[in-house]
């Protein structure tokens, strides 16, 4: 009689596809993992502390570098967190102009994110390319618009730095021409393939209780089932004008959240369709003229949270009265999102560990902070 | 080649040269010419890869390296050259070395049975497809070799993996080339590809076809299901996408390989390259006519041979052209299919991977020889060999047979594929159902 | 969480096509539905892996073209750098630079450390200059570094310049393999407007005017050729034969012959410098000697005026068409005139005479320097009259000054 043992591997901070520095010890019987523990802070910045020396001005570009995919969903979170806590109003024009980049860097999240998890599943980057082709076009426009491609530092309290271009909108009507085509494309490359379905059906299943106990948000969430997204549970900014659909999965596997991606990408498109409409009617400038960017917000705190393209993303500010922060807390979602990693893949296979790992859609920027 | 050197030296030169010489002379010439060109094609194959697989994600690939990076492949040679070369500390240093020239060196025997165009053969071996594919065998003994030297645990399961996939994969390789044996007769290669002359209807089988040289199997219902088993069995032998677990950079880095740099690690790759040049090669020999193509014929009736003495050595020279140039074109286009096929899907895992090859390639390629018997019997057989059931239909050799044969392939083959492919699915739909059965059971439902 | 209704029952419906899993109910949310996403099946085994090959093969079919425009999906998307640079935006921001005007050399920079405090990495580092002289500071930067290597961008520092002097470059072919060279001074960071105009016009053309005019602010306060970019300062000081501004380079002022008292009435009457003004040629070039020539001149102008003044104070109403029509000299001198009628009467209730006379004396001299306190006085026993007195003549002095330096622009 042979007797096996366990093995524990290391899937370490250096590996082609583990999204950045992140680590796993994996306790495997054979080919079946029994136990997954993360091991993350290879990426730590010291973002929160660093948030305390700098005044809520200052800390705007530092929100970008958090999830560096999607800096105006940073941008935003924050700018909505120092305007609760100082009491600053935005502009109708200023709102629309924030929902717009909002958007588009969902479009632009979940195109890299389900090219990810593709890519981590075996197919050398074509999805990937596709993804990033799309993801280039809206960085054109992010680079029109704030002069820099990812770290947008755009958003200021009370509106945003800068008014829209004039060539802005004609070139955003060419991408959304492009976008169904982009998606159809997609799903005719993958959603029926069987191969595609063989590695991520019934995989990584996550309960829906499960889910609900750690705090996953996100299309994580929806992939298992629950139909929550801030923009409709809690509408801010003004999202309560739009007319969207949520998508949900129905199993919580990894196929249920890729497919959940895609039909947010649609979604997105939608929006933005009815935010080209409806921005010239809207009043107000860019900005608020009355708000001091140098803001000292009177004593107390606020939390703002955001539907980013990853999850619920959140900043809770204690203000002392004075130009700096007492205490800026960011609540990430990679990091929430990722606590049940363990659970998720337990008794799948260790090549299913990866393909887990990216239907998560994680940026260790945000879960180290 | 014998006759060229032969009427060269005889001939022109007026030596008088022994046969043995003579024969001497055309193999060196012939392994020679092996010799360059298998790592040219390598080299060719890695550039045509790179950018086809680049302009399947719209973008360019390499073109820096000289014109349109003509030169990359030197450039990447060059790199492999000059990297150090680490040998971990406790690994088994002989076998560590030993394992990429045991993965390497047979590959390059199986140039010696390829037929590079009408009388091109280095060797003709009466059991050419067997020396083939059994030479391709000791090339994974290399791969053991290389997992276990390494001493590291990762490199012997990704060994382990790799040595379990090209072993099953090799049963349905081999079941779905068996029907080429039947239909030509005969293991040489050199047979099967003069057996698919013709014009989409082998002459072999109706021999008063015009010989166009596109006769090829594939154009039968038999012939078109072994090409699809065998090419996926191909992909799975020469670990190519979608079946590339071995060398999946996303779990266990490089597999087998991990432990290797340098010239080593260019040794495996050449192997890998080499192995799925040959493969394609095979494809287009064995299913698409090999050399067999429009002129060819008409080129050799001219050419100089043992039953023509007044032709044309020139014609020789132009037909083995001819026909090379037909081979390397349809191997480079299965190559752009194992491209794209690499552009296109994920990859399965180990697990997946048997299942597909077990449950469905060989249960698969059996009723394909089903198929190919019964092909045979009614294109060839009559009274004479006891199979007088579609006497009615005439001789053997006729069209009406060839029709008859046709149709009753094709409904065997779709309604084996069909059933086949029921019968796996089907494994997916249970499933699905006990999951969502079972997850309802993990998460009971909320109330609200 | 009042939208997670997703409960009860899950049936399969399964068709050869597809297999959806239906949950019922699905939730009621605003202006949308919850949609559970279709879980397709691929209809015939195989199918849509060919489907898949041939959208792969399509991309290579289509890429060989360049892809244009943003609606299309397919074609090369790669722009061959170096050979092609995509045109950057004019919003685009890497780097900051430091702006001086074409024509006159002057940076815009006035060293007023907003950048510096903003900056987040704190990668600003400036110096203000100061006038050599006096040692006061003076509106323009004498150093100024920006560590390149650390600086993320941001453009804070374009965004709170009030001057327009600090603005975002597009180079973004910085690198380089001398890392020292990446802390820039001030010499590398300055570039012409005309350049930052060629990059961002709009920007520019938004900015241009009030920049400008804060410009012409700033430059009077600049002694000599502080403030002048480096690579400008050859040109400008041929072109105007200023000095460097430093001390020791400076002429000291040349002693001036009173000149003779000109008319009664307003000590700034617009023709008594315009009298001055003829005769510029007989003044210093140095600027700084020029301007102490020139006050000189108006204290021995004012002495004389002074010496006149009881005779004049007789009749201290002057009427108002006597005064200048340009308001801060009007005002100088109804000022003057209010002191001297105030030190008039002074002088003719008090026998402390010679104190105003002792005022005067020391009005004549030539070469008291504004910020000196007046000599002391003559008699000790009226300290209240003589202070007035002094203040009286200060007053005017300054009046005067201010006058004179009124026309001078």
């Amino acid at each position: 009689m042979i007797t096996t043992d366990e093995l524990q591997i290391n899937i370490g901070p250096q590996h082609p596809s583990t999204h950045g520095v992140f680590r796993m010890l994996i306790t495997v019987d054979g080919e079946t993992v029994v136990n997954l523990e993360p091991v993350f802070g290879y990426l730590h910045r010291n973002h929160e502390q660093l948030a305390e020396v700098n005044t809520y001005l200052q800390n705007m570009p530092y929100t970008d570098r958090l999830d560096y995919f999607n800096s105006m969903a940073n941008n935003h979170a924050y700018a909505l967190a120092v305007e609760k806590l100082a009491g600053i109003e935005v502009p109708e024009r200023a709102e629309y102009i924030r929902v717009m980049m909002v958007e588009l860097t969902r479009i632009l999240n979940h195109a890299g994110a389900v090219g990810f998890m593709i890519n981590d599943m075996g197919a050398w980057q074509t999805p990937l390319a596709f993804g990033i082709r799309e993801r280039e076009k809206i960085l054109d426009l992010f680079e029109m618009v704030s002069g820099a491609r990812m770290m947008c530092n755009y958003f200021r309290f009370g509106g945003v730095v800068r008014d829209i271009p004039d060539e802005f909108i004609p070139r955003l009507k060419k991408l959304l021409i492009a976008m169904p085509a982009y998606v159809d494309e997609l799903e005719r490359l993958l959603r029926e393939n069987e191969i595609l379905l063989a590695r991520s059906e019934g995989i990584g299943i996550l309960p829906r209780e499960v889910a609900v106990s750690y705090g996953v948000t996100g299309p994580v969430l929806r992939g298992s089932g629950i139909a929550y997204d801030i923009r409709k549970a809690e509408p801010y900014s003004i999202y309560d004008r739009f007319d969207f659909d949520v998508p949900v999965g129905s199993v919580g596997d990894v196929y249920d959240r890729f497919l959940v991606r895609i039909e947010e990408m649609r979604q997105s498109r939608r929006i933005l369709e009815q935010i080209i409409e409806q921005l010239p009617d809207a009043s107000g400038g860019h900005i608020n003229p009355k708000a001091r960017q140098n803001v000292r917000p009177p004593v107390g705190d606020a939390y703002a949270r955001v539907e980013s393209p990853k999850g619920e993303l959140g900043f809770y500010l204690v203000s002392d009265g004075g130009p700096k922060p007492y205490r800026y807390k960011v609540r990430a979602p990679s990091f929430i999102n990722l606590t049940p990693l363990g659970d998720m893949c337990r008794g799948y296979k260790v090549a299913d560990i990866v393909v887990i790992l990216g239907s998560i859609d994680i940026v260790m920027g945000e879960v180290d902070r | 080649m014998y006759d060229v050197v032969d009427f060269l030296l005889n001939t022109q030169l007026g030596l008088n040269s022994p046969d043995w010489v003579v024969m001497l002379i055309s193999h060196l010439i012939v392994v020679g010419m092996l010799f360059v060109v298998a790592p040219l094609q390598v080299l060719f194959l890695t550039y045509y890869e790179r950018r086809a697989i680049a302009r399947m994600q719209d973008r360019v690939g390499p073109n820096r390296v000289g014109y349109e990076g003509l030169l990359q492949p030197i450039a990447d040679g060059v790199k492999m050259f000059t990297k150090e070369d680490i040998v971990p500390e406790s690994a088994d240093k002989r076998v560590h070395l030993l394992a990429p020239i045991v993965t390497a060196a047979p590959v390059m025997y199986m140039f010696a049975v390829l037929p590079w165009g009408p009388n091109m053969i280095a060797v003709d071996l009466p059991t050419g497809l067997l020396f083939f594919f059994a030479i391709s065998s000791i090339s994974t003994v290399g791969l053991l070799m290389a997992g276990w030297a390494s001493n590291n645990k990762f490199a012997l399961l990704g060994a382990m993996r790799a040595v379990a996939q090209v072993v099953s994969y090799e049963i349905p390789a081999l079941l779905s080339l068996l029907f080429a044996v039947m239909f030509a007769g005969s293991m040489s290669l050199m047979a099967i590809v003069e057996a698919q002359g013709g014009l989409f209807i082998s002459t072999t089988d109706v021999p008063s076809v015009p010989d166009l040289g596109l006769g090829w199997f594939v154009f039968t219902p038999v012939g078109f299901l072994a090409f699809v088993c065998f090419f996926i069995a191909a992909l799975a032998e020469g670990e190519r996408t979608p079946f590339d677990i071995p060398e999946a950079d996303s779990e266990i880095v490089a597999g087998y390989m991990t432990e290797y740099s340098g010239m080593k690690f260019a040794l495996f790759y050449l192997a890998q390259y080499i192995l799925n040049f040959l493969l394609c090669a095979i494809t287009a020999t064995i299913f698409f006519g090999g050399w067999q193509g429009p002129g060819v014929a008409w080129l050799v009736n001219q050419s100089l041979s043992a039953d023509n003495p007044a032709g044309n050595p020139v014609y020789n020279v132009l037909a083995g052209m001819l026909g090379t140039f037909y081979l390397l074109a349809k191997t480079y286009t299965f190559f752009f299919v194992m491209v794209a096929l690499r552009g296109a899907f994920p990859r399965l895992r180990i697990d997946q991977l048997m299942n597909f090859g077990w449950k469905f390639l060989i249960p698969l390629t059996m009723i394909n020889i089903l198929s190919a018997a019964l092909w045979l019997a009614i294109t060839r057989w009559g009274t004479a060999q006891g199979f007088s059931i579609i006497e009615f239909a005439g001789e053997p050799g006729n069209l009406v047979r060839w029709v008859i044969a046709f149709a009753v392939t094709l409904v065997i083959n779709v309604a084996a594929y069909w059933f086949l492919a029921r019968l796996n699915v089907q494994d997916h739909v249970a499933r699905q159902a006990a999951l969502a059965a079972g997850w309802l059971a993990v998460s009971p439902p909320r109330s609200a | 969480m009042s939208n997670d209704t997703l409960t009860h029952s899950i049936t399969f419906t399964e068709t050869p096509a597809t297999l959806t899993v239906v949950v019922d109910p699905t939730p009621q949310i605003t202006r949308g539905r919850a949609v559970v996403v279709e879980r397709r099946r691929p209809k015939a085994a195989g199918w849509s892996l060919l489907q898949g090959l041939g959208v792969v093969v399509d991309h290579w079919r289509k890429s060989f073209r360049k892809l244009e425009d943003p609606t299309q999906i397919a074609g090369t998307f790669t722009t061959e750098y170096p050979e092609e640079r995509l045109p950057l935006p004019e919003a685009y921001r890497n780097m900051p630079i430091l702006l001086f005007d074409d024509a006159t050399g002057h940076e815009l920079c006035t060293s007023c450390f907003q950048c510096q405090r903003i900056c987040p990495p704190q990668v600003i580092h400036m110096t203000q200059a100061k006038d050599p002289e006096t040692g006061k500071p003076v509106p323009a930067v004498s150093e100024f570094i920006i560590e390149y290597d650390a600086c993320m961008s941001c453009g804070f520092c374009a965004e709170v310049c009030p001057f327009d002097a600090i603005k975002m470059d597009h180079n973004y072919e910085l690198s380089t393999a001398d890392h020292s060279s990446l802390t820039v001074h001030k010499a590398g960071l300055l570039r012409p407007v005309s350049y930052y105009q060629s990059i961002a016009p709009t920007f520019w053309a938004e900015a241009e005017a009030s920049a400008y005019k804060k410009l012409e602010a700033n430059k009077k306060r600049r002694p000599a050729s502080i403030g002048i970019a480096p690579q400008m300062i050859e040109q400008v000081k041929a072109a105007h034969k200023l000095g460097d501004g430093q001390p020791e380079a400076a002429s000291p002022p040349a002693p001036v012959a009173t000149a003779p008292a000109p008319d009664a009435g307003s000590a700034a009457t617009p023709a008594s410098n315009a009298a001055l003004a003829t005769s510029e040629g007989d003044l210093p070039t140095d600027k700084a000697a020029r301007l102490a020539a020139i006050r000189a001149r108006n204290e021995a102008k004012k002495a004389a005026e002074q010496s006149a003044s009881p005779a004049a104070s007789a009749a201290p109403t002057a009427s108002d068409g006597d005064l200048p029509t340009d308001k801060a000299a009007r005002l100088a001198a109804i000022r003057a005139r209010n002191e001297a009628k105030k030190a008039a009467a002074q002088a003719a209730t008090d026998p402390a005479q010679p104190a105003a006379e002792g005022a005067a004396t020391a009005l004549a001299t030539p070469d008291a320097p504004l910020t000196d306190a007046p000599p002391a006085p003559a008699t000790p026993d009226a300290p209240l009259d003589e202070k007035a007195a002094r203040l009286a003549a200060i007053r005017a002095r300054n009046a005067a000054k201010k006058a004179a330096q009124a026309e001078e622009e």
